[in-house]
């Protein structure tokens, strides 16, 4: 059996790492985050054993040159996972305008031990063939470290999502096809394109942090039963596509709720649920 | 004279009873008051505190009927994108069981004790759970 791992949570309201009160409102105000308020590790904990969920991957987001801060830091994501070593793996994140990013880089994956990289291209504002970025997926192959890209719609006000298209990391896939990527949230709406970068390049995956509307079981088979072909997750995609949540936007055991409602088969869900993860992360015995 | 006590539990599943009986006996006890009332009261609206028989064959029916009045799936209005919580309602079960149940209780509180029979177990019932939760203790009189 594989591990079941949540690929898609900000840590945003974690109490360990949320004493200072200016720093919430910050994190509430770039990450579109409201009336949401700081709670222990043994709440996650109650949660993810309600859920039987193993592992949480924990994602930071570095504004820097925008807006001057972190929606939670690099050493926060460590500190998270000092914590809870048992249920936690930490990413690191990097403003790819910082001159100093390959440094922020060369850290999170040498010192920090950090397991991947989170970018987010409509909230940092670039794209993602953009050349200043070869710098950072260098450093990532390098170092053997996957990206998970936040994709498609993003309920920031200053976000365009011109910059989070789907197709906009084809030249990625393309010119890196040892960099494993994650399109986030399925890049809703624009989910066919997903689908045939998840079809066409082996290196691409997704993940299912998405419940813009209606309730978990409604929006995932509306997404994967009916708005793809039925056969689709069985067939052809369900090895490309793991399970994320974006908690706490929408939570962990709800999304995955959705997912196990889904009338595919038990293999099928086993990889998303995990296997699909345990593959990108780097975590299975080669 | 009033007495407010606010107690915080930590609850583990989705539906859950939470016997909060001895927690309000003894608030009542501590707070000096010999006359008046003790009202129990949730500090959440997905979350109540209700009063029934401490019997597990009588929470797996509260659960069932609740469940068939408040299915957790069904075309809820409140499943929508929330822009005051930037996140999706899911909990609009939670929301409509608490409605069922109500989210206080009140005892008489005479010679310094809550009247409360042998058969009135008082719970925090979670409907949206696993969460954090506040309940407030609050006993008036003389």
């Amino acid at each position: 059996m594989s591990m079941v791992i949540d690929v898609h949570v900000h840590p945003g309201f974690y109490e360990k790492i949320s004493q200072d009160k200016q720093e919430i409102e910050f994190r509430k105000k770039h990450a579109h985050w409201d009336l949401m308020s700081p709670f222990p590790v043994e709440l996650t904990r109650a949660q993810m054993k309600f859920a039987n969920v193993d592992k949480l991957v924990l994602l930071p987001m570095d504004l820097t040159t925008s807006a001057g801060g972190w929606v939670v830091s690099n050493d926060q994501i460590c500190t998270m996972v000092e914590e809870a070593p048992d249920i936690f793996f930490g990413f690191a994140s990097v403003d790819p305008y910082r001159e100093d990013a390959l440094d922020v880089l060369e850290h999170a994956f040498k010192d920090q031990k950090l397991m991947g990289l989170y970018l987010n291209p409509s909230k940092q504002a670039f794209f993602p063939d953009d050349p200043m970025m070869d710098r950072i997926y260098e450093k990532c192959i390098e170092y053997d470290k996957p990206i998970i890209f936040s994709a498609g719609m993003s309920f920031c006000d200053d976000c365009l999502m011109k910059y989070g298209k789907p197709l906009n990391f084809e030249p990625v896939a393309i010119k890196y096809p040892k960099l494993r990527i994650c399109i986030g949230h399925m890049g809703w709406p624009f989910i066919f394109d997903t689908a045939a970068m998840l079809l066409k390049y082996p290196n691409v995956y997704a993940d299912t942090s998405m419940l813009y509307m209606d309730s978990p079981e409604q929006f995932m088979h509306d997404v994967f039963m009916k708005q793809y072909g039925r056969l689709w997750l069985d067939n052809d995609l369900g090895d490309k596509i793991m399970f994320g949540s974006n908690n706490p936007r929408f939570r962990t055991a709800r999304i995955k709720r959705g997912l196990e409602s889904l009338d595919i088969r038990p293999e099928t869900l086993e990889k998303i649920l995990g296997g699909n993860a345990e593959r990108f992360l780097g975590l299975e015995v080669k | 004279m009033v007495k407010l006590t606010t107690k915080n539990v930590l609850s583990e599943k989705e539906f859950q009873l939470i016997s909060i009986r001895e927690e309000v006996i003894k608030a009542v006890e501590e707070s000096g008051i010999q006359n008046g009332i003790v009202l129990v009261m949730s500090a959440h609206t997905t979350a109540g505190v209700m009063v029934n028989e401490d019997l597990e064959c009588l929470h797996v029916d509260m659960e069932k009927m609740l469940d068939k009045m408040a299915p957790v799936v069904a075309d809820y209005a409140h499943s929508h994108y929330l822009p005051s919580y930037g996140a999706t309602g899911g909990n609009a079960p939670g929301h409509l069981k608490q409605m069922l149940t109500g989210y206080e209780v009140v005892f008489p509180v005479i010679e310094g004790k809550a009247l409360i029979r042998f058969a009135q177990d008082i719970y925090f019932a979670e409907f949206d759970g696993p969460q954090l939760r506040t309940y407030y203790i609050e006993v008036m009189g003389e």
